[in-house]
């Protein structure tokens, strides 16, 4: 369970504080449900979706977390100077997995086909490779909620066809929150849909009526 | 579910291994210019001294007083600077909802003394080996000088950091005030040679208090300037430590909010 209370966020600008971006919102998230977010460009589904995963903090309100929440899928932080390697060892390490590491790197590095490169620094990699690594890290933890925003148009077309079998898969197992434009791949993944417009969110129990709510008020 | 204990102690340990990492191997032979960097300070104005035929410093060996100022102001200035930066540099890794800035900020200032403490060591035996009597008299008083001039390090640290974080401009403030602080610390000429009433202003500085000290605990006759005190390093360190956790208490957010 995700309770979500109250939060407000805003963004500081170069001028002074900006809009409200989130006013007010007030959701229970059940566990084991896949939600999709819904909403126009600068709704605030991204913003959403970092504070329920704790990468950001809310102005006001606050989140209650009764389980392991994943970070943002594909967007796990990475040194730059360290290796592949290095960088996955700091990660395990920071989840306590310090007694599997071993077994944690194995999959790292399996799944992300990284090959040599894993042990060459970061910075040397090309994006997709970047993209992989941070696919592989993301699905190397067992968390009781996934947390995914646009994951899964990362790497070549063979990786792609990997990453999303692995996805599917998570999703039955564990609970997923996801913000993506592609309505065919809300529908695939999800049942709920949270749609939020105008700094509120509104919760539908079937992503279909989501998305339905959210189309009437798009102008034809 | 891990303890909130375990779960520090596991990112406490990573966030060492990750910045040891970077801080001896980040460039080509890192932890090689680590060593020659207070070296050459020390050689340079052992080389000065040595031109004005001064061969030593209240009682003490021109050449091991620099050594023991150098190495302690050392102590201060790059735990300070490290920790000043520790919530920058580890920007990315804040994605882990585990990592939290005042984690980072405590294990760069431990890293800091760990290296120093084996740099000092290098540096003791290598003037040592070249004939100079650098041999701690009263290792306890060294230790506990060395342990103020960390911790007021750590205190100045954790305040600059976060001030720096709410006004950025102060970043150009606290990079130039590190040299004038060098220069009035009595690293690199006596304070004792000060007239009085000057003096006494000068001694307000804790790290004077702190370095003058680590010197008395290598050479128990060494003239030190009056009125060096371990008590205000000490009441100085606890202050601004207290501070910088106060502030870090109250701004926690804002070092990580977007």
């Amino acid at each position: 369970m995700i309770h979500i209370e109250d939060v407000h966020k805003r963004y500081k600008t170069d001028h002074g504080m900006g809009r409200w971006v989130l006013q007010g919102i007030t959701l229970t998230i059940p566990a084991r449900t896949n939600v999709g977010l819904i909403g126009v460009n600068g709704a605030g589904k991204s913003t959403l979706l970092r504070i329920i995963g704790g990468m950001d903090f809310p102005n006001k309100g606050r989140v209650v977390r009764q389980c392991r929440v994943s970070w943002p899928m594909g967007q796990g932080g990475l040194e730059g100077t360290l290796t592949g390697r290095q960088n996955a060892k700091f990660v395990c390490r920071v989840h306590g997995r310090q007694d599997d590491l071993a077994d944690r790197l194995a999959f790292v590095q399996g799944f992300s086909e990284l090959g040599e490169a894993f042990d060459e620094p970061i910075k040397t990699y090309s994006t997709g490779m970047r993209a992989r690594l941070q696919f592989a890290l993301s699905l190397a933890f067992d968390f009781d909620v996934y947390i995914s925003d646009e994951v899964t148009a990362a790497g070549d077309a063979a990786f792609r066809k990997k990453t999303a079998a692995a996805f599917r898969d998570m999703a039955d197992r564990a609970g997923l929150i996801m913000v993506a434009h592609d309505e065919g791949t809300l529908k695939q993944f999800c049942q709920a849909g949270i749609w939020i417009n105008e700094g509120k969110a509104h919760w539908f129990d079937r992503i279909d009526d989501a998305l339905r709510a959210y189309r009437e008020t798009i102008p034809k | 579910m891990r303890s909130p204990l375990s779960v520090t102690v596991a990112v406490w340990r990573a966030i060492f291994l990750r910045e040891a990492l970077d801080r001896l191997f980040r460039e080509r032979g890192a932890w090689f210019w680590l060593l020659i960097e207070p070296l050459t300070h020390i050689g340079f104005l052992a080389f000065l001294w040595g031109v004005m035929r001064r061969t030593e410093m209240g009682g003490m060996d021109v050449v091991v007083w620099l050594m023991v100022g150098m190495l302690a102001f050392f102590l201060f200035r790059r735990t300070g600077v490290q920790v000043m930066y520790s919530v920058d540099c580890n920007r990315p890794l804040f994605v882990y909802r585990q990592v939290k800035p005042f984690d980072t900020a405590i294990v760069r200032g431990g890293l800091e003394a760990f290296i120093l403490v084996f740099e000092s060591m290098i540096i003791i035996t290598i003037v040592n080996l070249l004939g100079r009597d650098a041999i701690p008299g009263d290792p306890l008083l060294v230790l506990g000088a060395a342990g103020g001039l960390w911790l007021f390090g750590m205190g100045y640290g954790l305040i600059t950091s976060v001030l720096m974080e709410l006004v950025p401009e102060l970043e150009h403030i606290f990079k130039i005030l590190m040299l004038p602080l060098y220069m009035i610390s009595g690293v690199i000429w006596p304070l004792a040679s000060i007239p009085l009433p000057y003096r006494d202003y000068l001694m307000v500085n804790p790290v004077a208090h702190g370095i003058e000290a680590v010197r008395l605990g290598f050479l128990s006759h060494y003239h030190a300037t009056p009125g060096v005190s371990l008590w205000y390093l000490y009441g100085c360190a606890t202050v601004s430590l207290f501070l910088g956790l106060l502030l870090y208490r109250r701004y926690v957010l804002r070092l990580v909010m977007q």
